[in-house]
């Protein structure tokens, strides 16, 4: 901004009156200052009852007086101030989630572009490409929104998945930056040259055999899919952009999303092929004619049967496997690596083995130290992206925890009134939904439908077991292993209710997802058959227009209220306004 | 023009799925096997002792059960089959040969197979795993699911003889009505074509819906009456049109289409004849089931296919069609809620008029068709930019 | 001795700084209130490549797609 228009702009301001003491004077007060609420002994006698002060203080306040609700600055989700939650979690909170996070994202950028000089890259990419520079810098209040209300362990384990997730997406902001055409000029790199972008359905698995040959990217992961949770602002300019050479809004947004990124000339150039697939849905392959158009460039689909637990189909899934390889094999002439291949393998089955211990606890205890919203994220992220250093390190702390956890019976969710279990696919907009649920309604979202996908242990004793469990795990990718492929195993929730001792069901209606419109009725039924409190949440997946936020916790509310006839554990977060939030 | 031998039967035979000649079919001892898509070969289903129906629900209202279960976001062309499944219309079915080749149109089938709603003790809906390429690889995954999904259980549930020598015959009966269909339609392509989009659409659709054995004389009748069928000595059309796009089963709305000026002189639509009417060649050293396989994954057009050729060369396809039926433009129609067309229509809207100069009207419409008057105001407005184009190229109009 | 007292004068008031940011959402507040308005106008009224003049020709160099 020029110096004048500066200028210019106090001017505005000053003969409009918003400078002066008064008006100051009031938007301090909004932007900071939280309206006092008296509790207990103080708001009986009207004095101040320091002991309590005391012990809120050191201890936090307890769950029913902590008013959340009256923290935000009306619809933005901002704070007026950072919740207290106590001073060792508040502490912790500051110095290991906060100043951590912050003080590592500068590190990684540094770590995987490869120098500082890395940090001159971010840069212009964060001036280039809009879901960069008005999207990610905004993460902390992903952490925020997700982590409020959260105590001790489930903080800390929440907070270390979260941490993986953005170190990860540093990762691939930078080897795209640092590789990209678009802000080096129009330069083929030799690191370009090296890069091979896919399809963000497409499982990094399938790269394995030449990572460190060749560098595997999801192409929209991060210009769209993991932009919505952290700022849903900017994918609207994406769907919108979609629309507007023609395609009809009902199609999944998900899938507009990412071909809007190419109408807005929105994304990277980093890779000189790419890799696409028919996961999960009608709407994902069609996407694919119209990237593949936008990008120009070698294009290799490997689809997997839709009917894939057919064993006559298994043979043909790994011979598509195979072609991605030879594709690869010829397009950079990198050779398929057994041993580098059997390497991410047995990392990748280490992650997995370590997720089963984490639904085991999560289902058969109530010391989880993982809140809903993180589970399903970081379960979603590492499983599609593949094996990585970071996820190790991550899962390392949280296995800590988890130990301290079940050894100490810490309840980590103590005000736990309904272990749910969410269904179908979630709005991307508000994944932070559970985190609310608990807050306002004692809803602990146990586990969700992506987080049960990918669940296949791949064997390395052999190249045939090896490709066999490998074409089963990418064919029980998210939304491609339940939302179609047939409707047993959509139904497969009533087990996975029982396994996870679940007494309800969130059931997310993506409104745009035919494969989940189309068995609408037969849940109904079932659910009534079945006695199962089950509350329908609308959505958009990443459009928070269709469906706002706020709808979506008044259906809960109102789903509370009527029929269940509860009352909220945290009145505040009933009815709060938070439409132009992140 | 006068009307064309057999047409007014083959309107009325269209009026409902359990035809009369369907239920000839059935007197005969035949059992009736139900399909919604291309990717279900029709020749599988005609061999001796069954016969094909591709599902229609003419006559729709609201489908307000299947809305229920469906919801009112999914394709309505779905919805329809599903609330006439619910109303027993297709009772007359012995099963279902489904395939998860679009979402909406498995899950009606699904609904088949998971609620009690064909009143038939018989029925069974069996699925086939369809591939979305071309390749060697999807070739011998295709057969090897037609023999499990199709033949197996055919002979399995009614003891069919699904041998080499019948499936012969299939495809030598099929390819007979494959040529007549050919010949009935090439007359589409003269400069003053002696046949009406809706007159053909009619004959296309019985082909599918009725016994074949039952209908192969009606067709010679037709392509022999064609032979000296004139035309109009005014030209009662103003342009002529490729129709392209999803699903549709809908004479009147090629009718509608027709009564706007512009004469739709090729299908290219799921329950067309371009492709769908190729004779099925068994080459040397082939069984006939790889030969069907082959055939159907190598003549389909549809926008599943996601190898970069195929989805590059349908364009081109398309093009080819407009310059041999000699159309001035092309209508792209796509089924509401419809995801593969959606994005398919998108395409082709921006890319045929860019590269092949080819004039686009793309619309968007429902399976029961309120909206007559938009569509006529839509179809209307494009035969008129047509004919001005003509005008500012000099052309005769 | 002064100078690390100084040093952990000064680490001490920046930490207490840095505190005072996190606590009262001031990284959230400046990027809500200056940064993303700055950024949206920035990107709104970017020049922009028309990606629809991309040619669409037939690529003949997939011999692993046509197998």
């Amino acid at each position: 901004m020029k110096i004048g228009a500066v200028k210019e702009k106090f001017t505005q301001l000053k003969d409009s009156g918003a400078l002066s003491p008064k008006a100051l004077k009031e938007k301090m007060t909004e932007l900071f200052v939280v309206a006092p609420q008296e509790e207990g002994k103080a708001a009986e006698t009207g004095k101040k009852d320091f002991r309590k002060m005391a012990k809120d203080f050191w201890y936090g306040k307890p769950h029913e007086e902590r008013r959340l609700g009256d923290l935000y600055i009306g619809d933005t989700g901002l704070y007026k101030h950072r919740e207290w939650r106590g001073f060792a979690d508040t502490m912790y909170y500051f110095n290991m989630i906060w100043l951590y996070n912050y003080g590592h994202m500068i590190t990684d950028i540094i770590k995987y572009g490869g120098s500082p000089l890395a940090l001159v890259d971010f840069l212009k990419g964060t001036m280039r490409y809009r879901w960069m520079g008005q999207t990610y810098l905004t993460v902390m209040h992903w952490f925020d929104r997700g982590l409020e209300g959260m105590r001790g362990p489930i903080l800390r384990g929440s907070a270390w998945h979260y941490r993986g997730m953005v170190s990860a997406s540093i990762q691939q902001i930078m080897r795209m930056f640092t590789s990209d055409k678009k802000i080096h000029g129009g330069n083929e790199s030799e690191q370009w040259k090296k890069n091979i972008a896919h399809n963000e359905t497409v499982s990094g698995s399938v790269f394995y055999p030449f990572r460190g040959q060749v560098t595997d990217i999801p192409l929209e992961m991060i210009p769209y899919f993991v932009t919505c949770h952290v700022n849903n602002h900017t994918v609207l300019n994406y769907i919108d952009a979609a629309q507007s050479i023609g395609l009809p809004a009902d199609p999944c947004p998900m899938c507009q999303a990412e071909y809007g990124l190419f109408v807005l000339d929105d994304y990277p150039d980093f890779a000189p092929t790419m890799v696409t697939s028919n996961e999960a849905c009608d709407g994902s392959v069609a996407t694919s004619v119209l990237q593949d158009w936008f990008l120009n460039r070698p294009l290799y689909a490997m689809p997997q049967p839709m009917r894939y637990d057919d064993p006559l189909v298994q043979e043909h899934c790994q011979k598509e496997i195979e072609g991605c390889w030879k594709f690869i094999e010829e397009q950079y002439g990198a050779k398929f690596d057994w041993d580098v291949f059997v390497e991410h393998v047995n990392l990748q089955n280490e992650q997995y083995a370590f997720e089963h211990e984490k639904w085991d606890v999560a289902a058969n205890t109530p010391y989880y130290p993982i809140n809903g919203v993180a589970q399903a994220l970081y379960r979603i992220f590492y499983s599609q992206y593949g094996t990585q250093p970071i996820w190790h390190e991550v899962d390392g702390h949280v296995k800590k925890l988890m130990q301290k956890t079940v050894a100490n019976k810490i309840e980590t969710l103590p005000k736990t009134r309904h272990r749910a279990i969410a269904w179908s696919c979630a709005p991307l907009y508000y994944s932070n939904w559970c985190t609310w649920a608990y807050n306002c309604w004692g809803i602990n979202c146990v586990i969700n439908m992506d987080s049960l996908m990918f669940d296949q242990y791949i064997r390395t004793d052999t190249y045939e077991h090896a490709l066999e469990d490998l074409s089963w795990y990418n064919e029980k990718a998210p939304m491609r292993a339940m939302a179609v492929g047939g409707h047993e195993h959509i139904f497969q929730l009533w087990q996975y209710m029982e396994r996870f001792n679940c007494d309800m069901v969130i059931m997310y209606d993506q409104l745009q997802c035919k494969g989940m419109q189309g068995v609408h009725g037969m849940f109904e039924d079932e659910f009534r058959k079945r006695d199962i409190h089950a509350i329908w949440v609308p959505h958009a997946l990443p459009d928070k227009r269709t469906v706002s936020r706020k709808e979506i916790r008044k259906i809960i509310s109102d789903y509370m209220t009527t029929v269940m006839r509860e009352e909220p554990l945290d009145p505040t977060l009933v009815d709060f306004e938070d439409g132009n939030s992140w | 023009m006068r009307d064309l031998v057999h047409i007014i039967e083959f309107e009325e035979l269209l009026q409902e799925a359990y035809n009369d000649l369907v239920r000839k079919g059935k007197e005969d001892g035949l059992r009736a096997l139900g399909y919604t898509c291309y990717f279900m070969p029709e020749v599988l289903l005609d061999i001796p002792g069954c016969f094909g129906v591709r599902l229609r629900a003419p006559r729709s209202g609201s489908p307000d059960m299947a809305t229920y279960y469906m919801t009112n976001r999914t394709c309505m062309y779905g919805r329809c089959l599903f609330e006439r499944a619910l109303e027993g219309g297709f009772n007359f079915l012995d099963a279902e040969m489904g395939t998860e080749t679009c979402t909406v149109t498995c899950r009606f089938q699904e609904h088949l197979q998971m609620m009690d709603v064909i009143k038939n003790p018989d029925f069974f809906c069996e699925f086939t795993d369809v591939p979305f390429k071309k390749n060697k690889n999807s070739i011998d995954h295709y057969e090897k699911q037609l023999q499990f999904h199709v033949l197996d259980k055919l002979k399995e549930h009614f003891g069919i003889d699904t041998s080499d020598e019948a499936l012969l015959k299939a495809i030598e009966e099929h390819n007979e009505m494959c040529r007549l269909i050919q010949e009935i339609g090439s007359y589409r392509k003269l400069d003053n074509p002696t046949i009406t989009g809706t007159e053909f659409c009619m004959i296309q659709l019985i082909t599918q819906v009725c016994p074949k054995y039952l209908i192969m004389d009606k067709l010679r009748d037709i392509a022999e009456d064609l032979k000296t069928r004139e035309p109009d000595e005014k030209k009662a059309y103003r342009c002529k049109v490729v129709l392209t796009g999803s699903e549709e089963d809908d004479p009147y709305f090629v009718k509608l289409i027709e009564e706007c000026g512009a004469l739709v002189v090729a299908d290219r639509v799921c329950y067309g004849s371009i492709p769908g009417r190729e004779e099925i060649v068994v080459k040397e050293g082939e069984t006939p089931l790889r030969a069907i396989a082959r055939h159907y994954l190598e003549t389909s057009q549809c926008p599943r296919f996601m190898e970069q050729h195929t989805m590059r060369e349908r364009k081109q396809f398309l093009a080819n069609i407009a310059k041999e039926y000699k159309a001035d433009g092309m209508i792209i129609c796509q089924m509401k809620f419809c995801e593969y067309w959606s994005y398919e229509r998108t395409i082709d809207t921006l890319i045929l008029p860019r590269d092949f100069g080819i004039p686009v009207c793309s619309i968007e419409k429902e399976y029961v068709n309120n909206a007559v008057g938009q569509l006529r105001t839509r179809f209307q407005a494009f035969v008129e930019s047509v004919e001005i184009k003509k005008i500012q190229e000099g052309k005769a109009v | 001795m002064k100078i690390f007292g100084k040093i952990i004068k000064i680490l001490a008031l920046v930490y207490a700084a840095l505190f005072a940011v996190f606590y009262f959402d001031l990284d959230g507040k400046f990027l809500y209130y200056i940064w993303e308005p700055m950024m949206i106008k920035r990107f709104d009224n970017m020049k922009r490549e028309d990606n629809t003049k991309t040619p669409y020709e037939e690529k003949d160099i997939l011999a692993a797609d046509r197998d």
